[in-house]
């Protein structure tokens, strides 16, 4: 299955939110979409799920429109909210029936979901007696319930300790491996990094960047070494300017260019003790920031 | 459709669970039944103590009323206590040659319930402590004095004092046959049913509003909004709230068709419970077709309201207006009621009015004579102006529920709407 999002524009009164969003993800793939504060994420999301429709372009699964009525789309918001007075198995129900599941089967997944995510003991409790980090996790039953086709996770692991966040990758991978769509929103790049190979960064309503992680990082160009040694010092006073130390220890060498790399590599592991040398590649961190930064 | 239905027995749920809602219900279903119970209960405890009373004093008379010449001195001084005493049966009426100040005291010392004070033939001073607003005892004693009077006069120009009194006091009779409507014995029904259905529409409405407004304030409208149609979760609350507020009034007035029929007896004929009880089925009919639309109106425009406040605090502002045309409304009705006048020009407007329809037409359907065709017209316009309100306030539910931070503009509600 494939979504897809072509030249999706929305204003709202005078300003113009999004300028032509395109972007396609696929099952069993899950797909990073970054942006900073206000750059269009939410609202690309809500025109997704078709709280409201766009002014132009089109959202379409394979090549033909969204019937909202047979894909099932889950969401977690990044506003998290439910009903604090209420109890966690009715309003867990209320939201899985609303997404069109019989009360029976309704009951019977969030049982399993509550298992999987340990907190079967919470079932008939009220939501206000929870911790922030186990509401996180009844909402995203409400996200997962009803075994949606596609599944937008809003900075999902913001709130989560250590564990839960370990919890919540397996969940993660667990999705992806069932060939679900997987729409991943965050602000934490190394999550990103790690589950999706696909990313759009989003930019004033635009998309800045988009495509393959791997590709985006190998289209820089690699002109730079990354480099651990313990004569650190001695490669410092021999490459002058063109080596910098960089705060966590390693040296970062800028090359004349990109056909310089193995000529330098052979010469410094040839001349001094090298732990570890490779060609330098931005991090998805360096990348947001060149491409989402440019209005600091 | 599924969806609506989900909506709908969720909240219903909502209101069920409510400790509050079930509080109450049952509450005002206990106060009724108290109220049902009280003459048998009444009866029940005073019948001994009347008999005790009986044993002991041999009366039953509740104080004593002074009556004095003033010193004027008239020859008919006992024939006018008498006629005092005949007519305020409750009390003992005492001729006492008392001043003015020992009158007085005695008065305000509830020793004696009021004094009449001769000033002439056809003049005296009413004491009383405290004069109450339907206080009617100068009017009993003007006519005693008028009479006495008379005959005097009559005597004097040579009738014998029986003669006199027979034609002074000679009995009428007389029968009213209401045509239409008999205002007296529908009042209190109106009221009640007026009354009811003022605290139904404003209590549930706001709840409407408040239960937008929590939805939106938790933010568990973010995830609602992803999983459920605007429209069906504005029906789904409105008629949810709609057949909560029905279900809490059919308790309390089945309770009181209930516990009234186990003790018709003791209630005797009492004007009001007859009144009430005896309510014809026609107008019951009318009572839920205008209860339901006029419910539907308001709680589709609360909802609305609802939608456009960040906070719950905000409602009480917002409803402000809204709250105020129903209470308007409100107030026309029960004055014209009190007033009798229930087909005013004010009345008529009213009554085709979509927001204060419900009550007016009703009133005036209750209390008049509306010719059919009235009615039916008032009732289309109604019906009308709830599915116009209906599209309009799910379209602000629509755009609202989007809004957060501060309070959007009329203005840029209506441009919303527009686009929606």
């Amino acid at each position: 299955m494939k979504l897809e999002l072509k030249d999706i524009q929305k204003s709202f009164g005078e300003k113009e939110v999004l300028k032509g969003i395109s972007f396609s993800a696929v099952s069993g793939k899950a797909f990073g979409l970054l942006g900073r504060n206000g750059a269009g994420k939410t609202t690309t999301i809500r025109i997704l799920m078709d709280v409201f429709s766009a002014d132009g372009g089109k959202v379409t699964i394979d090549g033909a429109p969204v019937n909202y009525q047979a894909i099932k789309i889950g969401y977690l918001p990044e506003e998290r909210g439910l009903y604090p007075k209420k109890k966690i198995i009715d309003q867990l129900r209320y939201f899985a029936e609303l997404h069109g599941m019989k009360s029976s089967e309704a009951v019977k997944a969030i049982d399993y979901w509550l298992d999987r995510l340990d907190m079967m003991e919470h079932r008939d409790k009220r939501l206000d007696t929870l911790s922030k980090g186990n509401q996180q996790k009844i909402q995203l039953i409400t996200a997962l319930a009803h075994n949606p086709d596609i599944v937008i996770l809003d900075e999902p692991f913001s709130g989560l300790d250590p564990v839960n966040a370990m919890l919540l990758k397996d969940v993660v991978k667990e999705e992806i491996a069932n060939g679900k769509i997987v729409l991943f929103s965050s602000h934490q790049m190394n999550y990103i990094e790690e589950f999706c190979d696909r990313i759009a960064i989003l930019n004033n309503g635009s998309v800045a960047i988009q495509g393959d992680i791997n590709e985006i990082k190998r289209n820089y160009v690699r002109d730079k070494l990354v480099a651990r040694s313990d004569q650190a010092g001695e490669i410092l006073t021999e490459l002058g300017a063109c080596c910098t130390k960089k705060e966590d220890g390693s040296l970062l060498i800028q090359l004349k260019s990109e056909g310089q790399k193995q000529e330098m590599m052979k010469r410094l592991t040839e001349a001094y003790d090298i732990d570890e040398i490779k060609v330098f590649e931005p991090s998805l961190n360096d990348i947001f920031v060149e491409h989402a930064g440019d209005h600091v | 459709m599924k969806q609506f239905g989900t909506i709908l027995k969720f909240e219903l749920n909502s209101y069920f669970k409510n400790k509050v809602f079930v509080g109450i219900t049952l509450f005002l279903a206990a106060a009724i039944a108290a109220v049902m119970f009280f003459p048998r209960i009444k009866e029940s405890i005073e019948g001994k103590e009347t008999q005790t009373e009986t044993a002991e004093t041999g009366s039953s008379i509740e104080g004593m009323i002074l009556f004095s010449t003033g010193g004027a001195g008239t020859e008919n001084a006992e024939a006018i206590r008498q006629a005092l005493d005949q007519a305020f049966t409750d009390y003992a009426v005492c001729l006492t040659e008392d001043g003015i100040e020992q009158i007085k005291e005695k008065v305000v010392s509830g020793e004696a319930e009021c004094a009449f004070v001769m000033n002439g033939t056809l003049s005296y001073t009413y004491y009383v402590n405290n004069l109450s607003l339907y206080d009617r005892n100068t009017e009993i004693a003007d006519e005693i004095f008028s009479t006495v009077h008379g005959i005097e006069t009559l005597t004097a120009s040579g009738m014998t004092y029986e003669e006199a009194g027979a034609a002074l006091t000679a009995p009428v009779t007389h029968e009213t046959e209401s045509l239409g409507k008999d205002q007296m014995k529908n009042f209190f029904y109106t009221y009640i049913m007026i009354f009811a259905l003022y605290m139904v529409i404003l209590l549930y409405g706001q709840m409407v509003a408040t239960n937008v407004a929590t939805e939106k304030s938790s933010r568990a409208m973010e995830l609602l909004i992803t999983s459920a149609k605007p429209v069906n979760m504005m029906f789904g609350k409105v008629i949810a709230s709609c057949l909560a507020g029905f279900i809490q009034l059919l308790a309390v007035f089945g309770s009181a068709i209930i516990f009234y029929s186990m003790n018709k007896s003791y209630w005797g004929d009492s004007m009001i419970i007859e009144s009430v009880f005896g309510m014809p089925a026609d107008l019951l009919i009318y009572m839920l077709i205008f209860f339901v639309l006029g419910f539907f109106i308001y709680a589709f425009l609360f909802g609305a309201i609802g939608s456009t406040a960040s906070k719950v605090e905000d409602i009480n502002t917002s409803v402000m207006p809204l709250t105020l045309l129903f209470v308007a409304g409100f107030l026309v009705v029960m004055f014209s009621m009190q007033g009798g006048s229930v087909d005013s020009l004010l009345m008529r407007i009213c009554s085709y009015v979509p927001f204060t329809s419900p009550m007016a037409m009703f009133t005036r359907i209750a209390m008049s004579t509306v010719p059919f065709y009235e009615i039916a017209l008032s009732i289309a316009v109604l019906i009308i102006s709830v599915i116009g309100v209906g599209v309009v306030s799910a379209k602000i539910y629509r755009v609202g529920v989007l809004l957060y931070g501060t309070k959007p503009k009329i203005s840029a509600i209506i441009k919303a709407i527009r686009k929606a």
